[in-house]
Formats: C-alpha cells, sequence, structure tokens
C-alpha cells in the first residue's frame, strides 16, 4: 500500500517501535460469520461497515472474515445484500 | 461450473487508501460506531494525523490502556475542558515549526457540545488550522450513559429515566453542528456510517480546507451499548436517521449550507426510534413532540441555505 509516515514516539506505557498487541476479541464471539462462497457476489459491502475492519477478500472469489478478531457483532451478516453471510452459534464448531 | 455472478465493488473501498494503524483486537464494544469511524478516518485521510482527544470510549483505545493493544498514530490525551485549547496549541505549533500536519481533534458529544463547548467555540472563532471531529453518541456512554446536549427528546438514560418523576429526557436536543457551521468556519459538515463515501468525501475536503482554518466534523455514532440496540442494526441505525431527517447531512462553507443528501419522501421518525430500547418509553404525543422538533430542524436548515445563497456573506478578500 501507500507508504506511511509513523512518529517516532513513545506513548504513555508503550515503544513505538515495539509490535502492537492485539486483545484476543476473537474470544467474545457468541456467534460466527460464514459465508455462503458461491451467493457472495464480492461486493465489499461486508468489508466496509465491518467496525474492526477484519473483513477481507479472499482470492478474488468471496469475503471472508478474520475469526481471530471478529467480535461476532453481525453488522456484515445484515448488511450483506445477498444475505450470503449466516450468523451460525459458535457451539456448533465446538468439537 | 457456472461462473458465478459478481457484482461492482464498492467504491467505498477505492477510499481506504492508507493502512489501518490500529490493533485488531481493541476494546470497543461490539458494533461500537465509534471504532468503524476510528480505524476509517486514518484509512481515509492518511496516518500522518496526531490525534487529540479527551477521557471518553475512545480514550482507553486511543491512550493505550486496553493492555497495550491500541496504534501506531501519534496521540496527545487532554482534559475535557480544554480539548481545542490543547488541539490549538499543537496546530500552531506545528505551523510555527513549518511541520506540514494534520492535527485532528476528536471527541465524544459530552466534550463537544457540553464540557469542552467554550474553547471549541473559542478555536473556531479564531479560526485555527485544526480539524475538529465530534463522534456523536448523544450522551456520556463512558462514565455510564448519562444525557448530555444531544441526547434526544424522549430517551432514557441514567440521568434521564423512566419512572414516576422522569419519563425520559424532556428537553430537545442541540444542533451542535449547525451551532459550528454559524460560527462562519472554512468547514463545516455531518455524516453518518451507513454513508460511508459521503465521509470519506468529507474527511479529504476537511482535510484540504484546514489550510484556510477551522474544520467541524459532526459524525452520528450509534452507541449498541448505551442505546439499547442490537450490535448488529449500527448501520441500519445510521441508515434511518438519515432517511427520517433526524440527522441530516449537510456541509457547509463559510456558513454556506448545502445539503449532500436530500431524502425525497422522509419517514416518520417512529421508524428511526423503535430499533432502540432507549426510545421504547415514548408514546403517540412525545413522538409527535421529536417528530416535529425534527421537522423545524430540517425547516431551518433549508431556509438557511436558501438564505446564505440570497446574502453574500462579506468575507475579508484572500491575502
Ligand atoms: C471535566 C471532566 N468532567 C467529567 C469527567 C468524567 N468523564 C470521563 S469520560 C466522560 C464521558 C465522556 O463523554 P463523551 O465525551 O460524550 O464521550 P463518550 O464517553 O460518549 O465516548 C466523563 C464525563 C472528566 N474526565 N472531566
Ligand atoms: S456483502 Fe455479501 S455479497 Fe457482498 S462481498 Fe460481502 S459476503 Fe459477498
Ligand atoms: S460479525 Fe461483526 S466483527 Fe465479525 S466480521 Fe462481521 S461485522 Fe466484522
Ligand atoms: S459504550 Fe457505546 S460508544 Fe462506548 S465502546 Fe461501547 S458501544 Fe462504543
Amino acid at each position: 500500500m501507500s507508504s506511511n509516515v509513523y512518529f517516532k514516539h513513545e506513548g504513555p506505557w508503550s515503544d513505538a517501535n515495539d509490535p502492537l498487541l492485539c486483545s484476543d476479541t476473537g474470544d467474545w464471539r457468541t456467534k460466527r460469520p460464514v459465508v455462503d462462497e458461491e451467493n457472495c457476489i464480492v461486493c465489499g459491502f461486508c468489508a466496509i461497515y465491518c467496525p474492526i475492519q477484519v473483513v477481507q477478500m479472499k482470492g478474488e472469489t468471496h469475503f471472508e472474515a478474520d475469526l481471530d478478531f471478529c467480535k461476532g457483532c453481525g453488522i456484515c451478516a445484515k448488511e450483506c445484500p445477498k444475505n450470503a453471510i449466516s450468523m451460525v452459534s459458535e457451539g456448533e464448531f465446538v468439537k | 461450473m457456472t461462473e458465478k455472478k459478481k457484482a461492482k465493488l464498492t467504491p467505498v473501498l477505492d477510499y481506504l487508501k492508507h493502512e489501518d494503524p490500529f490493533a485488531k483486537g481493541v476494546a470497543f464494544c461490539p458494533g461500537c460506531g465509534l471504532e468503524l469511524l476510528l480505524r476509517f478516518i486514518p484509512q481515509v485521510m492518511g496516518n500522518d494525523i496526531v490525534i487529540t482527544g479527551t477521557p471518553s470510549c475512545s480514550a482507553p483505545v486511543l491512550l493505550g490502556q486496553n493492555n497495550q493493544s491500541w496504534h501506531k498514530l501519534s496521540y496527545f490525551g487532554t482534559l475535557m475542558t480544554g480539548a481545542a485549547a490543547n488541539a490549538t496549541g499543537l496546530a500552531r505549533y506545528y505551523k510555527k515549526a513549518g511541520i506540514d500536519n494534520t492535527v485532528v481533534c476528536f471527541n465524544g458529544d459530552g466534550t463537544a457540545a457540553d464540557i469542552g463547548f467554550g474553547n471549541l467555540s473559542g478555536a473556531a472563532e479564531r479560526n485555527e488550522p485544526f480539524i475538529y471531529i465530534c463522534y456523536d453518541n448523544e450522551g456520556y456512554m463512558n462514565t455510564g450513559v448519562q444525557k448530555s446536549g444531544t441526547t434526544p427528546y424522549g430517551a432514557t438514560t441514567t440521568t434521564t429515566p423512566f419512572g414516576a418523576a422522569s419519563k425520559g429526557k424532556n428537553l430537545r436536543r442541540m444542533n451542535l453542528a449547525l451551532k459550528m457551521a454559524m460560527h462562519k468556519i472554512p468547514y463545516a459538515a455531518t455524516a453518518t456510517l451507513s454513508d460511508l463515501g459521503d465521509l470519506a468525501k468529507k474527511l479529504l475536503k476537511a482535510k484540504e480546507m484546514k489550510e484556510k482554518g477551522f474544520c467541524f466534523l459532526h459524525v452520528f455514532a450509534p452507541c449498541p451499548t448505551g442505546w439499547g440496540a442490537a450490535p448488529d442494526n449500527t448501520i441500519e441505525i445510521c441508515r434511518r436517521a438519515v432517511k427520517t431527517n433526524y440527522f441530516p447531512l449537510w456541509e457547509a462553507e463559510n456558513g454556506k449550507i448545502r445539503m449532500t443528501k436530500t431524502i425525497k419522501k422522509p419517514k416518520p421518525v417512529k421508524t428511526y426510534t423503535e430499533l432502540m430500547k432507549k426510545f421504547k418509553f415514548m408514546d403517540e404525543e412525545d413522538h409527535k413532540i421529536l417528530q416535529d422538533d425534527v421537522d423545524y430542524e430540517y425547516c431551518i436548515l433549508g431556509g438557511l441555505s436558501v438564505l446564505e445563497a440570497e446574502c453574500q456573506l462579506p468575507l475579508p478578500a484572500d491575502e
């Protein structure tokens, strides 16, 4: 992407040169977005409206959320014009 | 296999030219409008901005108190009482030092409309060269949902509860954006998250216009936690706020108002209020009061845009 200029600075309790730490927000989720790849028309609405910006294009064929950080708010599913995203209970994925 | 249908990618993606400087997992509630706004701004305006802000829902992330999961931007934390005064100092310093920089003073409505309004108005009057963005979640959310000057009529908050002595807020909300536009600053605008293309254009315009002086952006950003709304409804709430004229989208250069989106047949404000529990105690009469207020505000806005076009503002000549 384009060049980004970061201001080298120290924050209250971190160093700008340190890698960013990320909280495990994927753990908050009770439902996860599951994309129906066949139905996805690759419009990108899910990506622009996701508050944490974790929905990304996968190989030009569909969009997919990064489940490590997706909070499960359901906005992507609601805004999808093709209803290609369903929110599925996390319980379904427990083995 | 048949080739599947593809739509055109939304043009909003073209505005996202820069990296998202925020860590992926940060402490905002699921569906928080503020989070989308915060991540959107640097992706559109670039990462070469300095954000200043106050104690609020944005502060835990902007100040990195959330287990160091924060962002790579420069940030300067200030008090609620002096947000715009601090930004003034920063902007003046950069100007004096000859550093090309964009100072973004980013605050909630509690700071912008109430506690820090005096110095916000002062900075606008002095035409200080920075961008002030108010994210409007219609209350003091971080301290537990107290009412602010922009909380609408009928809304329940912890300081305007529903009970024997109180039926939610019984005062109208103030129109902060209009008030700022009336300072005749180079640029003032309203925006919201359902219309991201419009928001992106206004952000870029503000970045350009700040060369001329003070820019103010009022962004309607729902708070599902404080409003009692489903997290997945955040964008729909914004959309309906626009479609009911509850939150009209406009911009004003030197006070000259221009609607950036006009709604042909505005929906009743009830189609907006029904999405949130904070309005659930409102009866027909209350809805009429809120509807009348929305209509009145919109009428004034329309009237002003016509008047401003007719009456020329005598501007000092450019040097
Ligand atoms: C002068 C002052 N009064 C009160 C507080 C306590 N306080 C901390 S955060 C906050 C809420 C801020 O509300 P707002 O600016 O609307 O941001 P939001 O929490 O809604 O994001 C308040 C009142 C303070 N920090 N300073
Ligand atoms: S909104 Fe729906 S159709 Fe559009 S890219 Fe996302 S999943 Fe595909
Ligand atoms: S559920 Fe919410 S957080 Fe998860 S990908 Fe969809 S919009 Fe993003
Ligand atoms: S309380 Fe509201 S504004 Fe604050 S983080 Fe949660 S949803 Fe966002």
